[in-house]
């Protein structure tokens, strides 16, 4: 964590929400600004530049998909969704507007410090990484060689099909962050495709190759109706 | 004198229109009525149209005939123009009012000249009152003009005074239904004089002669159509003051056959019963002859039924041997009071032999009025008959043939054993007598009998004569003998082929009425709109043998029809075409029928019934009349009774869906309820809990951190629980948006029950879960945030009622074309009394206080309600070795589970 403090704004019009998330992240090392309204939201993201925000969808002025938008125009600031449970929708269609990553209500204290994290540390490798990506990456027992274009797991290699490895190269360049299903299968079959099952069928290969139990993963989680996630750490 | 409807109504015109703007339900029309050409109605109406337009209304020009005077295209010049259509007919460039446009461009008021009009081949209607008659439903208001010959009623009286007849004609309730009649009047004296200025052109163009503008005739013209009008207002004001009373007291019956002075017969009947506002029916008997109608004869029926349906009349078809018989039972049962007939002068030596017709109507019906109309005109169609009638029964067959000669040479035969065991002559003559009447009997038509007499004589003369084998016959009583021959053939043919006849034509009555009873019971035992409208096509292809499609919505919509190909055709596609979908639309809009055979949209390949419920179309039949074979009267209205027999199928179908839906709600509604009144009792434990602890924190400072820990840790718990429950109610809330289904999409069984797992894992740190999915992937459709529902409530359960540390296995399988998932324990097993309704919930009490139950009596519900929802089953067992087992099962191919 940086010596010099993070500036996370809230936008939540439920107060006690908004008092316990910034009671969370003041004592996390976090310097919080609050607003209630999704105009002045954009107005805030303009003249203060935080470091994160944190959107809550349902705002009494104006959806938090359309603060989103305004942003999104001009800023790719990292934005967390906060959205209810049951509406898979509308966390598919903040993500694909360029929202990083969501929570989902009611969640813990350590789900939502870990999202900010890696939310964070996402965009400052998006900054100052514009060189050449990493040439291996490693999480748990997994490592994938982007150079020799080889997979292992706890030093063994996985021998994964051409798709099988474009999928699990995709969701490790977007470490720690949901992608769609829409969005994978676009990437990796094209925007004409209509095969719906592929990548489900892809993915339980795939998991069938690199985790002990594939209905317990461990590397690729799934979000239920959303898409998938590749763990950054375990 | 000038105008009949007052001058008053121009000046409330303008706020009419206003009025009627708010509910632009029908247009409305108002018509220039004349007596003559020249009268000065186009005149008129573009002068009233010219006024409308000053005063801000949206007038156009729909058409105006080109031949109008200069005086009169005068006043065309200030108003908009709707382009004619043209056409180009045999080479000959015709211009035609373009309908379409006019549609398109919905003006408020729209002047089309010459009600009467007859359009030109390859336009949508045949006439033009057709054209006018859809502007008006499309709510466009209308102004035309027509003269007073050119009524439908009138048409004949018009005739005979003018000796000119006319064609063009227009059916009475046009003239009846306008909302305004406006009678354009000028004196004969001064329309003398406009034609000998020449100011008119001498109308060749309507087809009308110069004779037909004698002052006499023009005179005659003028009270002809005064006294039109005048019955139209006072018929108006009789109306307005009596309303539906006039029924009960008189019913016309019009009894037609084909010769052409029938339509005289409807014609005076269509007066009279407007005049005496009384409904009228208009009867045609089918008797044996009508068989041998020749093909004019069967025009000339059709015609007639046209004519008086266009003029209001309900028209019946019934079948029988004695016309009079016929007429009287159908007068009794149906309340006639007053039966028209026509009678020809003509006199035959039959009528001095047998009862003239309208003598046993009398003795049959004797409080009945009958009207005899003379028939004037001639009575040509009757002379001929019989011409017809033989040359039908005279065809000749190989078949009859042999028949005739094989019984011809048996009974020679048997003649000749006779002779040969010496029985007396008279005897093989008696064989002959019979053998004719066997052959009469056996074959169709007159000539074999015929025939067979003239060779039983030969034959008869040169064998068993003497002197034998020789024509010659000395006896002066073989003539005789000959003669009664003969008469027993031709009476016996005759006989043969009445009863041949009528015996075809009662069995096509016959299977009509069969197909009728048995679509009928059908459709009664008929469930859902697919099944009704398949068991419609396929009776409808069988009677007919067509080619029959039914539009259940517009096509325009998009939707659409199903067809049902007949055997004989080999490619129905025609039937689907963008043309006829066209005419499907007109049908839909226009709640008329239309199509081949029709007035409208004739050069369609379909004939078009609406299938119309309470003034509602339902759906339209179509049926194929491709190959020039067009529907008769009688398919016509065969197909009109099939489409109500459907319409009241698709009603009553309609009806028992709405009744479903209501039901479906009702239980919704209890689900709800029950839902409701247990939640509220359960939310209020852990809200109690929860205000307790965090009040006792809050007022009591000083409290040592142990307990203040232990309030803190409930108050957690407390909310935890709260956000199962309110996570259960969210799916419950997914469920019922629907009709108690769910969204399905496929999803991989693993994903989802990693997914339950690992929320339950966060949830109780260290329980021990043990997974099993299938090598290979299973991917069921369902809805995934709900069944992940289902089995976080499973595996919470057994996580609550095991101790902790024991294993609990989760098991996921495919058994054939269901997936099975099992959540098994190790725990104390389900009691025994609970086992039958442990997913009943809320809804049944168990006798415990309700406390007791908190945490999963509504969750077991709610895995019922989601897994019923996906079609699916769920289960609960205990082990024989201890502990319980959840098993619920899902269909892989959205088959119902049973």
């Amino acid at each position: 964590m940086n010596s010099d403090k993070r500036m996370v704004l809230i936008v939540e019009d439920e107060s006690g929400i908004s008092n316990f998330i910034s009671a969370i992240l003041t004592s996390n090392g976090y310097n919080i600004l609050k607003t209630e309204r999704g105009r002045e939201a954009v107005s805030i993201t303009a003249s203060q530049c935080p470091d994160l925000i944190l959107l809550d969808l349902g705002l009494p002025d104006i959806d938090g998909i359309e603060v989103l938008k305004s942003i999104r125009q001009w800023s790719d600031i990292p934005v967390i969704i906060v959205s209810a449970r049951g509406h898979e929708r509308e966390k598919v269609e903040a993500l694909d507007l360029g929202a990083d990553d969501y929570v989902t209500k009611p969640f813990g204290t350590s789900e939502l410090l870990a999202r900010i994290r890696t939310a964070i540390r996402h965009r400052q490798k998006d900054d100052f990484g514009s060189q050449p990506k990493a040439e291996i990456i490693n999480v748990g027992g997994l490592t994938i060689d982007y150079v020799k274009r080889i997979v292992t797991v706890e030093k063994k290699e996985v021998h994964l099909t051409p798709v099988e490895y474009k999928i699990i190269c995709l969701l490790s360049k977007y470490i720690g962050k949901v992608m769609t299903l829409d969005f994978i299968t676009k990437e990796v079959w094209g925007p004409y495709t209509n095969e719906d099952n592929a990548l489900r069928v892809n993915m339980a290969n795939i998991r069938r190759k690199i985790e002990v139990n594939p209905a317990e993963p461990k590397y690729i989680i799934t979000e239920v109706g959303v898409g998938y996630r590749m763990v950054d750490e375990i | 004198m000038k105008e009949y409807n007052s001058k008053t109504n121009n000046s409330n015109e303008l706020s009419e229109h206003t009025n009627s703007d708010d509910k632009k339900e029908a247009g409305r029309l108002k018509i220039f009525f004349g007596y003559a050409a020249g009268a000065g109605k186009t005149y008129a109406m573009l002068d009233d149209a010219g006024e409308q337009f000053k005063s801000g209304i949206d007038v156009v020009i729909g058409f105006i005939d080109p031949h109008t005077r200069p005086e009169t295209l005068k006043l065309l010049n200030k108003l908009p123009i709707l382009p004619p259509k043209t056409l180009f007919n045999n080479d000959i460039k015709v211009k035609e009012f373009d309908l379409d446009a006019a549609l398109k461009r919905k003006p408020h008021l729209i002047i089309v000249d010459q009600l009467d009009h007859s359009n030109a081949e390859g336009v949508r209607n045949k006439k033009r009152y057709q054209d006018i008659e859809e502007l008006l439903n499309a709510g466009i208001d209308v102004y035309t003009t027509v003269d007073v010959q050119h009524i439908e009623s009138l048409n004949d009286i018009i005739r005979e005074i003018t000796k000119i007849s006319v064609k063009e004609t227009i059916p009475d309730y046009i003239f009846e239904n306008a909302d305004k009649v406006k009678f354009v009047d000028v004196e004969p004296d001064e329309l003398m004089k406009r034609f000998e200025e020449g100011k008119l052109l001498r109308k060749d163009e309507t087809g009308l002669e110069y004779s037909f503008f004698s002052k006499n005739n023009l005179r005659l013209l003028r009270e002809i159509a005064m006294r039109k009008a005048t019955d139209r207002i006072s018929s108006f004001n009789q109306r307005k003051n009596k309303t539906l009373q006039k029924s009960i007291n008189t019913r016309f019956l019009v009894c037609i056959s084909p010769s052409p002075s029938s339509a005289k017969c409807i014609r005076w009947a269509a007066r009279t019963s407007e005049a005496f506002h009384a409904p009228w029916t208009v009867l045609y008997v089918e008797t044996p002859e009508s068989m041998k109608f020749s093909e004019d004869q069967i025009k000339t029926i059709r015609s007639h039924m046209d004519l008086a349906e266009r003029l209001g009349a309900k028209v019946v078809t019934l079948g029988g041997n004695d016309v009079a018989a016929v007429v009287s039972e159908y007068t009794k049962y149906s309340g006639i009071t007053n039966i028209v007939i026509g009678k020809s002068r003509q006199k035959s030596i039959k009528s001095l032999f047998v009862k003239s017709f309208e003598d046993k109507l009398i003795s049959l019906l004797k409080n009945i009025e009958i009207h005899i109309i003379p028939d004037s005109d001639n009575a040509k169609p009757y002379k001929n008959k019989h011409a017809i009638n033989l040359n039908k029964n005279l065809f000749l067959s190989f078949n009859d043939f042999a028949k005739t000669f094989v019984i011809l040479i048996s009974a020679t035969l048997f003649s000749f054993g006779i002779r040969a065991a010496g029985v007396g002559e008279q005897n093989v003559i008696m064989f002959y007598i019979l053998s004719v009447l066997i052959i009469s009997r056996i074959t169709s038509g007159y000539l074999y009998g015929i025939l067979a007499s003239f060779l039983s004589v030969f034959i008869f003369t040169f064998l068993f004569v003497e002197p034998y084998y020789t024509f010659t016959a000395f006896q002066p009583d073989y003539p005789i003998t000959f003669i009664i021959m003969l008469f027993a053939a031709l009476t016996t043919s005759a006989l043969i082929i009445r009863i041949k006849t009528k015996a075809s034509l009662a069995a096509e009555r016959e299977r009509r009425t069969e197909v009728l009873y048995e679509i009928n019971k059908k459709l009664l035992v008929t469930r859902g709109l697919d099944n009704i409208i398949e068991a419609a096509n396929e009776y409808v292809t069988k009677l007919f043998d067509r080619t029959s499609i039914l539009y259940l919505e517009d096509p325009v919509n998009g939707k659409e029809g199903i067809i049902k190909k007949s055997r004989e055709d080999k490619d129905a596609s025609y039937m689907m075409s963008k043309k006829e979908k066209a005419v499907v639309h007109w049908v839909f809009v226009n709640k008329k029928r239309a199509g081949n055979g029709t007035d409208t949209l004739m050069e369609a390949s379909g004939f078009y019934t609406p299938i119309i419920s309470q003034g509602n179309v339902l759906g339209v039949l179509g049926i194929s009349c491709d190959k020039g074979n067009f529907f008769n009267h009688n398919n016509r209205s065969l197909s009109t009774m099939i489409a109500s027999l459907v319409a009241m199928a698709l009603e009553r179908q309609y009806l028992s869906y709405e009744q479903r839906r209501i039901l479906i709600e009702a239980e919704k509604e209890k689900m709800r309820s029950n839902l409701l009144r247990a939640i509220s009792h359960d939310l209020r434990t852990p809200l109690t809990g929860i205000l307790g602890a965090s009040s006792a924190i809050l007022e009591n400072e000083g409290m040592d951190i142990e307990t203040h820990d232990k309030l803190i840790g409930g108050i957690k718990e407390d909310a935890q629980w709260l956000i199962r429950m309110v996570e259960n109610l969210l799916s419950v809330t997914r469920i019922s948006e629907g009709s108690m289904s769910v969204v399905k999409t496929p999803e991989a069984a693993e994903e989802i029950v990693a997914e339950a797992v690992s929320r339950i894992r966060t949830r109780f740190e260290g329980c021990r879960i043990n997974v099993k999915v299938p090598d290979e992937l299973l991917l069921i459709p369902m809805d995934g945030t709900l069944i992940e529902q289902v089995i976080i409530n499973l595996l919470e359960n057994a996580v609550k009622h095991t101790a902790p540390n024991t294993v609990i296995d989760l098991n996921v399988k495919k058994v054939g074309d269901t997936a099975v998932f099992e959540v098994s324990d190790n725990g104390l097993g389900i009691q025994k009394q609970d086992l039958t309704h442990i997913f009943e919930g809320f809804a049944v009490s168990k006798g415990k206080s309700s406390d007791s139950s908190r945490g999963m009596g509504i969750g077991l519900s709610i895995c019922k309600s989601i897994i019923i929802a996906h079609n699916g089953k769920i289960q609960a067992e205990n082990k024989k070795e201890g502990g319980a087992v959840f098993r619920f099962i899902l269909p892989l191919k959205g088959v119902k589970y049973e």
